[in-house]
């Protein structure tokens, strides 16, 4: 007893009980819901049947009916483009708007904590608010562009299939811009100032001092942000249930919006479930790039 | 360029970027003020031409809202204090090693985190029920929160601590501390400003959850505001303006606080606690 | 004789349901309710009436949103946490009956004073029977029909007091009231890939002969080619496709397009913000004496199977069916009953267009009853969406739509 004390105050011990307390309390409620999940996938599950996990097995039969059916495919693809667009277009305007900041002219951080505003405002009225941006014929993107001389008619931003995904990628790069840019920010400014004065006495222009030390002692901040990135744009849904609902045609629906439709919407469980089951699957390989990309982290 | 016009430039570009970003805020604050069918006038009007003040008093009054902010308070500070507590230590192991282990720890952290709550929630939810959880909503709501949102702080908290000369804590170490005293002593101070951010943005988010609460928190007593947002709502009935006013009353106290704290944790930190 | 006669019914309702709540005075009953009626509707309102009686019996109303009825329902249903009432959308109401998640009431409507089956509109109340047995009450009604802006039609010398028939004369009004520059489209609807596209489609090819289990008639095809025609030209805006109903009705109201079609939920924010004359017609119908056909929508009362106190619920909804006279006077709502004539408000264009509403009423056919109803609206809206996006013919979309209900109607 008194070893494992001390082994907890000072020894491996402390280390293991720093992480597993925290990893049980995970396991325990979402692990729990994420097997919840897989299990029902490979079940016949009926909608009064949500209460208990003993439901008759159909194996592989929910993946095979939902590969066959023949929206599936199309929108597979349209959260790859969602999410590679979303994080592309967050991490490079965040990024370009951490470095403007980071200037520090007076009033910058008072603007800077203005960008928030993306992250606080409650999703229900955010949603609500690209719709209307995002409409046809009274919205104000369409307002401006068309008194800017940049286009002649409007464009049906929600109703048009060409258009219906990247209105909500756009709605979607805003919402995450903020959060980009304020941990790029916390990021930028625990880079030790003396490296960029060694660094120019060197003769380094800002574009090398930028490639040189800022990129690489940002390593960690990036890996991170572009790993959370990922998940929050996968975690998308208020966006897509406000502004077109997967429409039209399922030409902006993304396996998100679709998990929920086929089990709320269709009371088809199973397949809610199959749906989620990919995306945990997606999101795994993800993730072990993430943490492959941590051995080559740099410790201050 | 003189410094002084630079700084000029820079602050109108930066109010330019502002604005730009900022036009959805406009937006709620101006619908608010309007009438319900103005909403879809075209063009659209930049400034309501009729401003309706009383709309912040009477949806106060009529939604009870102090009620349901108290509410939002109390379940952002339970998910945040539970996060904080069990997500500091996990993020400074994680960060402390580089093996195997660690490798396995992070992945399983974040795959915990995929998939969106709207789909998290019936499995929860029937969990919950089994345990007897649900006779305490609040509670329930709290640690649903926590689940979701502790990942997110894990592996923020743990790039913090990334940034933290090890050889302070090997130093602390040789001079006679315990683990647990340079953890407390040396490590999290300097790790602070990184904590509180990520707690700070946790916070919000919490403070604005909305599946979880809707479902798990059926008394009306202990709804927070984000599900008192959702009543009025309806496919028939959407008073916009009233929505954007109770959604502005919501919303406008809490980023004025974090733009006040921000600037002090990010700028604190350009100051040089860390070097 | 208006008032003494609400008297009397009150009266006569707080007697029948005090003197059946003696038994239960021992002690006190909880009844929970569950409903989406907010503050200004029913519900609320009627708990609060209910529980100032003191039968013995506490009702305590809990309001969902639309869009969490069935799934808040389900989940709760499964885990032992249902509510002992619910009011559920009337196309659901076979989804949870046919399972027997609901109580049948049949034996308890049969011997009741208050709730006879003969009072209602034969639409609704099949809605709440399954297998030939009752399973609910209905609690409201509505329909749709087609508003029009009677200041519009004058200036395009259109006459106000003859709104289009068929739908011919509706497309041709449309083209004549469609005046981009002035940012008016002649018609407003609703085409959203949920519930509300397939309440707005439906009774277009009914009318045309066709209904869900048969939905690629020739009739169908010409109906959904018709809604094609309207959006093609541009007579309704393309952002029909995701718009609800009530935020195209608020394109109306707001003078940006000439005619909508909608139900009389819209009448009281018409009344308050439509700065122009407007009156409200019957939907056109395919040509000049076609069938004419509607959709019903609004919601059902029903019990849970599960409920500990059966007797007891079943005495809150006598009560609340005792009110159904107050429905259009208090909240606005149509109740569900033939047997009740609806007094004039006072307001003649509300007035007017209430008897439109409640001649509609008479064609209204229920979506369903379908336990799988959810499955075939999808396909339906599938269909309509694939049309209008030009991603496939009418005829090609409605057949794959007849394909896919085919294969759940088994």
């Amino acid at each position: 007893m008194k070893r494992l004390f001390s082994s907890i105050v000072d020894g491996k011990g402390f280390d293991i009980a720093l992480v597993a307390l925290p990893l049980a309390f995970l396991l325990a409620l979402s692990g729990l819901a994420l097997l919840y999940n897989v299990v029902m996938s490979f079940q016949e599950v009926d909608m009064f049947s949500l209460g208990t996990l003993w439901r008759p097995f159909v194996g592989f039969k929910n993946y095979r009916d939902l590969f066959a059916q023949p929206e599936t495919l199309p929108i597979l693809a349209n959260t790859a483009i969602f999410v590679t667009a979303s994080i592309a277009g967050q991490f490079v305007i965040g990024f370009g708007l951490a470095l403007f900041f980071w200037t520090n002219f007076p009033g910058a951080s008072w603007l800077r904590g203005l960008f928030l505003v993306s992250w606080v405002m409650p999703g229900l009225v955010v949603g609500a608010i690209w719709n209307w941006i995002l409409s046809g014929d009274f919205g104000v993107l369409n307002f401006i562009l068309r008194e800017s001389g940049l286009i002649s008619e409007n464009i049906f931003w929600r109703s048009d299939p060409n258009f219906s995904l990247w209105a909500v990628i756009l709605a979607n790069i805003w919402l995450g811009t903020s959060f980009n840019m304020i941990l790029l920010s916390v990021g930028l400014s625990s880079i030790p100032g003396d490296l960029y004065e060694a660094a120019e006495l060197d003769g380094a222009n800002a574009w090398q001092r930028f490639w040189t030390i800022t990129l690489p002692m940002m390593r960690a901040s990036i890996g991170a942000i572009i790993a959370l990135g990922l998940i929050f744009t996968l975690q998308q849904f208020d966006l897509f249930a406000a502004i077109t609902s997967g429409g039209p045609n399922n030409s902006s629906n993304v396996t998100q919006y679709w998990a929920w439709d086929m089990s709320f919407r269709q009371y088809d469980f199973a397949k809610g479930a199959t749906i989620s089951v990919i995306m945990i699957v997606f999101v795994m390989a993800a993730s072990i790039v993430y943490v492959r990309s941590t051995r080559h982290e740099v410790r201050g | 360029m003189s410094d002084t016009l630079r700084d000029k430039l820079m602050l109108g570009v930066a109010l330019a970027l502002a604005a730009i970003y900022l036009f959805p805020l406009y937006w709620m604050y101006i619908t608010a003020l309007k009438s319900g069918s103005a909403m879809f006038a075209n063009p659209p009007d930049f400034w309501p031409r009729d401003p309706q003040w009383q709309i912040y008093g009477e949806v106060w009054e009529s939604r009870n809202m102090g009620r349901y902010i108290w509410n939002s308070l109390v379940i952002a500070c339970g998910a945040v204090s539970v996060i904080a507590i069990l997500g500091t230590g996990c993020a400074y192991v994680l960060a402390r090693y580089r093996n195997v282990w660690i490798d396995i720890g992070l992945f399983l952290i974040l795959m915990l985190q995929v998939l969106p709550a709207s789909l998290m929630i019936t499995p929860i939810f029937v969990g919950f029920s089994q345990v007897g959880l649900l006779d305490y909503p609040r509670l329930a709501v709290i640690l649903a929160i926590a689940a979701k949102s502790m990942p997110f702080f894990i592996v923020l908290v743990r790039a913090t601590f990334m940034s933290v000369p090890q050889e302070l804590e090997e130093a602390a170490l040789v001079d006679g501390n315990s683990r647990v005293g340079a953890f407390f002593n040396i490590v999290l101070p300097l790790a602070r400003n990184g904590i509180l951010v990520s707690a700070i943005l946790i916070f919000m988010q919490a403070f604005g959850e909305f599946v979880y609460s809707k479902s798990m928190i059926q008394a009306v007593e202990l709804q927070p505001a984000s599900v008192g947002l959702n009543t009025f709502m309806g496919p028939n009935t959407n008073e916009w303006n009233k929505i954007m006013a109770y959604a502005t009353i919501y919303v406008t106290p809490i980023l004025a606080a974090f733009v006040l704290l921000q600037r002090r944790i990010v700028s604190g930190l350009t100051s040089g606690a860390l070097k | 004789m208006g008032i003494r006669k609400y008297a009397m019914l009150g009266a006569l309702a707080l007697a029948t349901v005090s003197i059946l709540g003696m038994s239960a005075r021992a002690e006190d009953v909880t009844i929970n309710v569950w409903a989406l009626d907010r503050d200004i509707q029913p519900a609320p309102n009627l708990v609060k009436d209910f529980n100032a009686l003191n039968t013995g019996i506490k009702v305590e109303f809990r309001q969902i949103q639309f869009d969490d009825v069935v799934s808040e329902a389900m989940r709760a249903y499964s885990t032992g946490q249902a509510p002992d009432i619910i009011a559920i959308d009337n196309p659901e109401h076979a989804l949870f009956a046919s399972r027997g998640a609901f109580l049948n009431l049949t034996a308890m409507i049969a011997k009741s004073e208050v709730v006879k089956t003969a009072n209602y509109f034969p639409g609704p109340l099949a809605s709440t029977m399954w297998d030939g047995k009752n399973y609910g009450i209905p609690k409201a009604t509505n329909t749709i029909a087609l508003y029009y802006n009677k200041d519009m039609f004058k200036s395009k010398g259109l006459d106000p007091d003859k709104p289009p028939q068929t739908w011919d004369e509706l497309v041709e009004t449309a083209r004549k009231l469609t005046d981009p520059s002035a940012n008016v489209y002649g018609l407003t609807f609703s085409a959203k890939a949920n519930e509300e596209g397939t309440f707005q489609f439906l009774p277009w090819a009914q009318m045309a002969g066709a209904g869900y289990d048969n939905i690629n008639t020739a009739g169908a095809v010409k109906a959904l080619d018709t809604w094609k025609t309207i959006i093609d030209e541009k007579l309704a805006s393309p952002d029909t496709l995701t718009r609800s109903q009530w935020d195209s009705t608020g394109t109306f109201n707001s003078g940006n397009a000439a005619m909508a079609i909608s139900g009389p939920w819209e009448l009281d924010r018409m009344v308050a913000e439509a700065k122009f004359d407007w009156g409200v017609a019957l939907l056109p119908v395919p040509k000049a004496g076609a069938e004419r056909s509607s959709a019903m929508g609004d919601f059902n009362w029903a019990i849970f199977a599960n409920t500990e106190y059966p007797e007891e619920a079943f005495k809150v909804l006598e009560y609340f069916v005792s009110q159904d006279d107050r429905m259009f006077k208090d909240f606005g709502q149509l109740p569900a009953r033939s047997d009740i004539t609806i007094p004039e408000t006072g307001e003649p264009k509300k007035d007017a267009a209430l008897k439109v509403f409640v001649e509609q009423l008479n064609y209204a056919k229920p979506r369903g009853p379908h336990p799988e109803w959810p499955k075939i609206s999808k396909a339906i809206q599938d269909a309509i969406q694939a049309a209008l996006t030009g991603q496939m013919s009418s005829q090609e979309a409605l057949d794959q739509a007849a394909a896919k209900i085919k294969a759940v109607d088994g």
